[in-house]
């Protein structure tokens, strides 16, 4: 089970690396913040758990939209 | 180029895994002495069956009260500048993001899908903050999870009703996050010249009122969060001056 939700984490997180749109590699690092929150839970840190996965999920997650919002999109160049 | 892209996160990553490599495999004892001290001593010394709040809100409270410091500067430094972005272009930035033009010119953020979803699941997300809140010192939570649960609770309020209400006012906000502050620093400068203050226990065991100051240190503390981040959050959203 470790595994496998490490091995999530880190798919996710490449991919949130090397993903073209942004708001993609935004919802990716909320995935992985959900995905945190579990393995804290699992690992006995409820405290931590409950951390993550407010200001992770919630809180970061809305400042990234709002910053990506009030950039432009620059396609052709790829 | 994507190949190279490719690549190049593929090298870092067996790079990062190289230089965290000694970490892993290193078969070095966790040191115990503070666990086994906090597990026999923590509820008694403070009141709350919660060990890691009564760590930080007992003994570390500076450093609970530097963090809040942190936080405090973050926001103000994130405010002074979202003020000039708002003065500088304060009309260009509302009518961006709408999906009903014609409908949705006073907030345009409002779409039918976050009205109904937002304004019924808001007061919600409030009563499960307070909830975090008030319970952090028997149950996993504590004053900052619980801030920054109100404060997504005040945003969802903010974007799904059109009633202007107190709690979604950003200057009835800064009031509460600034008293808030100033009564975080009073108890904790009071701590600091009478340590038995915070020791002191209203009644034993793990009922609701054990921890004494603790309870008071979370509501202050996730107060003060949930205001500042709603305030900051608010004025993201373009509506700092509005009422």
């Amino acid at each position: 089970m470790n595994i496998l939700l490490l091995s999530l984490i880190l798919c996710l997180s490449i991919f949130s690396l090397i993903a073209k749109d942004l708001l993609h590699s935004v919802i990716a690092l909320s995935a992985i913040s959900i995905l945190s929150a579990l393995f804290f839970t699992f690992l006995r840190a409820p405290d931590v758990a409950i951390t993550e996965a407010a200001v992770g999920a919630g809180v970061s997650t809305i400042i990234y939209v709002w910053a990506i919002r009030h950039t432009k999109r620059k396609d052709g160049e790829k | 180029m994507k190949k190279a892209r490719i690549l190049k996160v593929v090298l870092t990553t067996i790079l990062i895994s190289l230089a965290t490599l000694p970490i892993i495999i290193s078969n070095i004892n966790w040191p115990t002495l503070a666990r086994d001290y906090l597990f026999v001593n923590a509820l008694e010394e403070t009141g709350a069956s919660n060990t890691v709040s009564s760590i930080y809100l007992g003994y570390r409270l500076m450093d609970t009260l530097g963090e809040t410091l942190v936080l405090f500067v973050a926001i103000t430094g994130t405010m002074s500048i979202l003020l000039n972005i708002h003065k500088q272009a304060l009309e260009s930035v509302e009518t961006k993001s709408t999906l009903v033009p014609e409908k949705r010119k006073k907030n345009a953020l409002r779409t039918n899908l976050v009205e109904v979803v937002a304004s019924k699941l808001g007061p919600i997300i409030l009563l499960f903050g307070i909830y975090v809140m008030l319970f952090g010192h028997i149950s996993p939570g504590g004053g900052f999870q619980g801030g920054v649960i109100i404060a997504s609770a005040i945003v969802f309020l903010r974007l799904g009703t059109d009633v202007k209400t107190k709690i979604t006012n950003s200057h009835v906000l800064e009031r509460i996050e600034a008293f808030s502050f100033i009564s975080l620093i009073l108890i904790t400068t009071y701590v600091l010249f009478f340590p038995d203050g915070f020791f002191s226990s209203i009644a034993t065991g793990s009922s609701f009122l054990s921890a004494g100051i603790i309870i008071v240190l979370n509501i202050i503390i996730g107060i003060k969060v949930g205001t500042s981040l709603a305030v900051m959050i608010i004025a993201m959203m373009g509506g700092q001056r509005d009422n």
